[in-house]
């Protein structure tokens, strides 16, 4: 059998934080959508939230999971999320009903995310108690950050906007799909930003002195930190405007400072003794 | 019982009803591809299936030391099993990429060597850090002579350690380990990316030269989830540490094998749907 290696005691309870997640990564998502009806993309910093809150409730999820001593570092968890969530995400991008995708992208990651918790559980006998429902989590988690990070970087998350851009070259718009969010390889990058993302804040919280507030809050750094370099990536796909992507830089820049901040006065709470570290001085003479 | 005297979650022994269930169930996901996709569609997942098994099956033979090996007290590279398997894996998968156009066999052995020359450098490597700069020789601990060169080991291992340092039979155990988890991860790459060329074009209306930026983009994702998965599966598999084929642990492949063809299956039938033209 498994032994617990870390409780979890005080905090809001995990199911909260679940629920809370996904309705908020799912009404962000469908923010995006309001795209459409605006000449210019205004809307396409949702997708950036989105991210935000899908990575907290993953890295919850990971603390859920690496509570038991899995033997295989917690990074590897983070992996697994975005390695089934990408091949969800990317199928929920062809359905042909656009308001349908986001839906279809959790269901889909759910089931996927089901039958790796199985195999891992019984045919690779961990045998652990939260196995099947963390990982079925991260698998929505990791589609449904992606399909955040689509949203704001391209303003769509329909598989058509997300393939296909338009150039201007000597004064015509020519239709590309070099200069796109799967075209360009963008996708890659959104990858291991959300996958670094939502294993760092465990990796670096855990112990004995976890503390659930602290722990999340720098999960928001990491999510925001993500956001500015989508926000800049952005600029490159969302050529109508650029006003688009200097709001979503906004955001993640005011966002990240303050998550920031509160982090840092978490850390000094939760630490024993600090000391801020000065400048190494300049030695004169030699 | 205390979290220090537990054993590690995953013991040795099999389960048969799941091995069977697994089995099973990858039968059925390509007894859907086969109804609901054309017939190209159907060699590319088994190409799919076949290499996750490699990966799978490749990264037992790479010895992952983690943390303890950082220390000096355990054999291996002092990392997780999933950061090395991804690594020999995508090392190989660039290199095999590289050589697409040449035909598959000369691009999944090119991806092979990629995987194999990037275990290998790894390898010596850290035998470089561990024996100049740690001042560690190099020791199995769980076997008495290497069963390649025959040396003794007992001699040189400290004790209150598994052992240390990068004995030759784990050198040799990356190395071939890198070998299949490239050869499979350009497999998945090249069964998916052929698959794409063909089947795009006509999904979007567009010539295969404008199509290419999106097929290899999509293939490329796709290999690298299904390889990210396989990895940490294989790594829930070991759980911790392994020297490399001659550790006992080697002996749990059998289960490695249905769980990765059961994922393979399933995350490459997902990446094929999307060629499908979809009812909804």
């Amino acid at each position: 059998m498994s032994v617990k290696v870390e409780v979890i005691e005080g905090g809001v309870p995990h199911n909260t934080i679940m629920i809370a997640g996904i309705v908020c990564t799912l009404v962000c998502i469908y923010l995006t959508y309001l795209n459409t009806f605006s000449p210019v993309p205004l809307f396409s910093f949702f997708g950036g939230l989105a991210v935000v809150a899908a990575l907290i409730w993953g890295s919850h999820t990971i603390k859920v999971l690496c509570s038991y001593g899995i033997g295989t570092g917690v990074p590897s968890a983070g992996m697994i999320a975005f390695g089934s969530g990408v091949i969800a995400m990317l199928l929920a991008t062809r359905v042909s009903n656009v308001l349908l995708a986001p839906i279809v992208a959790v269901i889909l990651a759910a089931v996927i995310g089901f039958i790796l918790g199985y195999l891992a559980n019984n045919v690779l006998n961990m045998k652990i108690p939260a196995m099947v429902q963390a990982l079925t989590e991260m698998a929505v988690v990791g589609a449904l950050t992606l399909m955040g990070f689509a949203a704001l970087i391209s303003g769509v998350f329909t598989f058509q906007g997300l393939t296909t851009g338009s150039v201007t070259f000597l004064g015509m718009a020519l239709q590309t799909h070099q200069q796109t969010f799967i075209g360009g390889g963008l996708i890659a990058v959104a990858f291991l930003l959300g996958a670094i993302a939502i294993q760092h804040p465990f990796n670096a919280c855990l112990g004995p002195g976890w503390k659930q507030d602290r722990m999340l809050m720098l999960t928001a750094e990491c999510g925001f930190l993500s956001m500015i370099v989508a926000a800049v990536m952005s600029f490159a796909l969302i050529t109508v405007s650029p006003i688009p992507s200097i709001l979503s830089l906004l955001i993640a820049i005011i966002g990240w400072v303050y998550t920031y901040t509160q982090y840092m006065e978490m850390s000094k709470r939760d630490a024993a003794a600090w000391l801020d570290a000065k400048m190494i001085p300049e030695t004169e003479g030699h | 019982m205390s979290a220090v005297a537990a054993k590690p979650a995953a013991g040795g022994a099999m389960n048969p009803a799941a091995m069977a269930v697994g089995a099973v169930l990858t039968l059925i996901l390509i007894g859907i591809c086969y109804v609901m996709a054309p017939p190209v569609a159907l060699m590319a997942l088994i190409g799919v299936v076949v290499g996750g098994v490699l990966i799978g099956f490749g990264t037992h033979f790479v010895p992952v030391g983690g943390a303890p090996a950082a220390m000096g007290q355990a054999p291996g590279i002092a990392t997780g099993v999933a950061m090395l398997a991804a690594g020999a894996g995508l090392a190989g998968l660039f290199g095999g990429a590289w050589a697409a156009e040449q035909g598959l066999v000369v691009a999944v052995v090119t991806g092979g060597v990629g995987g194999g020359l990037m275990m290998a450098i790894t390898c010596m490597m850290v035998n470089f850090v561990y024996v100049f700069g740690m001042g560690i020789p190099s020791a199995s601990g769980k076997v008495a002579k290497d069963p390649i060169t025959g040396d003794t080991q007992a001699e040189y291992k400290s004790q209150g350690t598994e052992g240390h340092g990068l004995p030759f039979i784990s050198f040799v155990g990356g190395v071939i380990g890198g070998l299949l988890g490239g050869a499979g991860g350009t497999l998945i790459y090249i069964e998916l990316l052929e698959l794409y060329k063909v089947t795009l074009p006509t999904l979007m209306g567009a010539p295969e030269a404008q199509i290419m930026p999106i097929a290899v983009s999509a293939a490329g994702m796709f290999a690298v989830g299904l390889f990210l998965v396989n990895a940490v599966l294989t790594a829930y598999n070991i759980t911790g540490t392994i020297e490399g084929p001659h550790d006992p642990k080697f002996s749990r492949w059998p289960r490695s094998i249905v769980a990765s063809a059961a994922a393979s299956a399933l995350c490459g039938l997902v990446a094929i749907l999307i060629v499908v033209p979809l009812p909804i």
